[in-house]
C-alpha cells in the first residue's frame, strides 16, 4: 500500500497531458466563420396546442388546407405542435405531488407526441412524415421529397430539464423547442400560429381593453414586466445571443389564409426582434 | 376532473391550470416548492473528469477504480465521466467548420461514449455496466443488482442546446448533466473527480502555490470569476437554482482515500454549496 501511495503521489505531480485540450480562443473562431445555415431555405412553424389543437377540426382543418396549398407550391417547411390542457392537466397533477421539474417536463412531453401523431395521421396522404430528434439528419431528404416533417414541440430535456428560478414548471416547453430548432436549422424563419392576431399589451381573452402591438423587441418586451407573455420566457432571452434566427413572427390561424400568405413572406401578424 | 364546455372554443380540462399562461411570473411564485420529491434518494454520484483523469490514462484510472469498487461494498453509486481532450478537440474542428451551437452540442457526446466504454470494461468485472438515458426508471434494479452503472455526462439537450450566455461554446457540458440526473434522483451526494485538491484559492495556470477552499457558495464562486475552475461555471448556476441537491463536492482523484472519504461524508477537497444547503445546515 505504501508503494502505491507513494507512486499515486508521484503520478498528482504529473502535470495534466499537453496538446489541442484547450480551444485556442473559440470568440476568434467563431466571429471568423460564423455558424453555417443548415436549411436556410425552410420555415419552421409551430401549431399551438392550447391555441390551435384543443379547438380541434374547427380550427386545424384550414390550417392544413393551407399547408398542403403551401407544400404544393414548393414552400419548405418543418411543422412543430405545442401540448395544451392535457399538458397542463398532468402538470397539474405533478405539482400537486411535489414532482420535480425534470419529471413534470418528462410528462409534458408526451403530448406534443399525441398532437404530432394526429396531424401525422392527417397530413400522411399529402406527405406528412413524423420526425424525432434521431431522424433530423434526414431532413434535407425529406424535404428535398416534398414531404412535410412534423416534429413534436418539447425539445429532449426530460430528466436534464433545470429547475427555473420561482415555481416548478419547465421553463423549455414548445416554444422553446421549436424556435431552438429552427436557430439550430439556419431556417428562413420560425412561425407560431396561434389564435389571436398577435402580440398584446395584455391577454386579449382576459383584458377586452387590451391593445395590439405589431411590432417589439425581445428585449421590451422583457422590460416591459408584462406577465402573461405571448411566448416562453427563455425564448426571448435566446433570442437575444442567438446566431441565426434573429426573429419571429405569430400569427393568427384562425383567420382565412394568414398561414399561407405568412409562408410566402407576408407581414401580417406580430413579430418580435433581438434587440 | 370535468371537460369544461367549448364556451371559447377550447376544449379545456379543468385543472388548477386551465387557461393559464404558463409564462406568468405569478403562477410561478404560485406553484413554487422548495422541496421536490426524490426519485433514488441513496445513491451517489461519482462524476470523473474526462482530461483531469481519463486522459492521464492507467495511471489515474486504475486506482480510482479500485477505489470505486471498495466504496461499493458501502456505497450505491452511479459513475459518470465527460470526454476531455478529445470532446475539445471536436468542438474545436467544429467551430473552425462553423458549425453552429446546437451542432456542438450534438457531437460532442461521442468521445464521452468512448471514456463511458473504457471505465464499463474496467469496472465489468466488479459490476460495471452501461447507462444511458432511457434506463433512468431501471436505475433501481441496476443497483439492487449490485451493479455500478456507468453513464455519460452530457445532457441530451442535443440541437436544443441554447445559445450560451458567456462564450461561444455550448455551456451544458458533462458536470450539468451528471449533476441534473443526480437532482432527479435526490442523489445522497454528487463528487466531481478531478487531478486537483477542490477548487484552488487563486490561477491555477500560475503556477503558485494555491490553498484548496474548503468551503464556497455556487454565487459567491461565480462571483468570484476564478480562472481555471475545476467544474464547469454553469454548474454552478443550475446548482444555485436546484432544489434537492443543494451540494457538490470536487476532490483530487489522484490522492487514495479522497473518494472513500468523500463518500463518508468527510470534509475533503472543496464543497460547493447553494443558500438551501446553508439552511439545512443550520437546522
Amino acid at each position: 500500500m505504501t508503494e502505491r501511495v507513494q507512486w499515486l503521489k508521484s503520478q498528482a505531480e504529473t502535470p495534466a497531458p499537453t496538446g489541442p485540450g484547450a480551444i485556442d480562443d473559440p470568440l476568434a473562431l467563431r466571429r471568423k466563420f460564423p455558424p453555417v445555415r443548415m436549411l436556410p431555405n425552410t420555415w419552421v412553424l409551430k401549431i399551438g396546442g392550447q391555441s390551435i389543437m384543443d379547438r380541434g377540426r374547427d380550427a386545424v382543418q384550414p390550417i392544413l388546407e393551407q399547408l398542403i396549398e403551401a407544400r404544393r407550391r414548393g414552400i419548405n417547411f418543418i411543422l412543430g405542435v405545442g401540448g395544451g390542457t392535457r399538458a397542463r392537466h398532468v402538470y397539474s397533477l405533478g405539482l400537486d405531488l411535489d414532482l420535480p421539474t425534470a419529471v413534470l417536463a418528462r410528462l409534458g412531453a408526451a403530448v406534443p407526441v399525441q398532437n404530432a401523431r394526429m396531424l401525422h395521421m392527417l397530413l400522411a396522404e399529402h406527405g406528412g412524415i413524423m420526425c424525432y430528434v434521431d431522424h433530423f439528419e434526414l431532413l434535407p431528404m425529406f424535404l428535398n421529397a416534398g414531404s412535410i416533417p412534423i416534429v413534436p414541440g418539447m425539445p429532449t430535456f426530460e430528466y436534464w430539464e433545470k429547475s427555473p428560478e420561482t415555481g416548478r414548471i419547465p421553463p423549455h416547453r414548445t416554444d422553446a423547442g421549436v424556435y431552438l430548432l429552427g436557430e439550430f436549422l439556419g431556417a428562413r424563419g420560425v412561425l407560431f400560429i396561434k389564435d389571436e392576431d398577435g402580440l398584446y399589451t395584455d391577454d386579449p381573452k382576459k383584458n377586452p381593453d387590451a391593445e395590439f402591438v405589431p411590432e417589439i423587441t425581445a428585449g421590451e418586451l422583457l422590460a416591459s414586466g408584462q406577465d402573461e407573455l405571448i411566448v416562453e420566457r427563455v425564448v426571448l432571452e435566446y433570442m437575444q445571443r442567438a446566431a441565426q434566427v434573429r426573429e419571429i413572427r405569430f400569427i393568427n390561424g384562425l383567420k382565412d389564409g394568414a398561414v399561407l400568405d405568412a409562408l410566402e413572406g407576408g407581414t401580417g401578424g406580430s413579430v418580435i426582434r433581438a434587440d | 376532473m370535468s371537460q369544461s364546455p367549448h364556451d371559447d372554443g377550447r376544449l379545456h380540462l379543468d385543472t388548477g391550470l386551465m387557461r393559464e399562461s404558463l409564462v406568468s411570473e405569478k403562477l410561478g411564485r404560485r406553484t413554487h416548492s422548495d422541496q421536490v420529491r426524490r426519485m433514488v434518494p441513496d445513491v451517489n454520484m461519482i462524476a470523473v473528469g474526462g482530461r483531469s483523469i481519463m486522459d492521464r490514462g492507467a495511471a489515474a484510472i486504475l486506482p480510482l477504480v479500485d477505489e470505486i469498487v471498495e466504496c461499493k461494498a458501502d456505497h450505491r453509486m452511479i459513475v459518470g465521466v465527460g470526454g476531455g481532450t478529445r470532446a475539445r478537440h471536436t468542438q474545436q474542428i467544429g467551430l473552425d467548420l462553423g458549425l453552429p451551437n446546437g451542432g456542438l452540442a450534438r457531437i460532442v457526446g461521442g468521445s464521452e461514449e468512448q471514456n463511458r466504454d473504457i471505465l464499463q470494461f474496467l469496472l465489468a468485472p466488479n459490476g460495471g455496466i452501461v447507462f444511458i438515458k432511457d434506463e433512468i426508471q431501471n436505475l433501481q434494479l441496476q443497483l439492487n443488482d449490485g451493479m455500478i452503472p456507468v453513464t455519460i455526462g452530457q445532457p441530451p439537450y442535443h440541437c436544443w442546446e441554447p445559445p450560451p450566455s458567456e462564450g461561444v461554446l455550448p455551456e451544458n457540458g458533462p458536470d450539468v448533466g451528471l449533476f441534473l440526473m443526480a437532482e432527479v434522483f435526490g442523489a445522497r451526494s454528487v463528487t466531481y473527480v478531478r487531478d486537483v485538491d477542490g477548487v484552488l484559492d487563486g490561477d491555477v495556470s500560475s503556477g503558485a502555490e494555491l490553498e484548496t477552499i474548503p468551503r464556497i457558495s455556487a454565487r459567491e464562486l461565480l462571483e468570484r470569476g476564478l480562472p481555471g475552475l475545476p467544474v464547469e461555471r454553469e454548474l454552478l448556476r443550475t446548482l444555485d437554482r436546484a432544489r434537492s441537491v443543494n451540494a457538490v463536492r470536487v476532490i483530487n482523484g489522484l490522492v487514495p482515500g479522497q473518494l472513500r472519504a468523500a463518500l463518508a461524508g468527510e470534509d475533503v477537497g472543496t464543497l460547493i454549496h447553494n443558500d438551501r444547503y446553508t439552511q439545512e445546515s443550520a437546522a
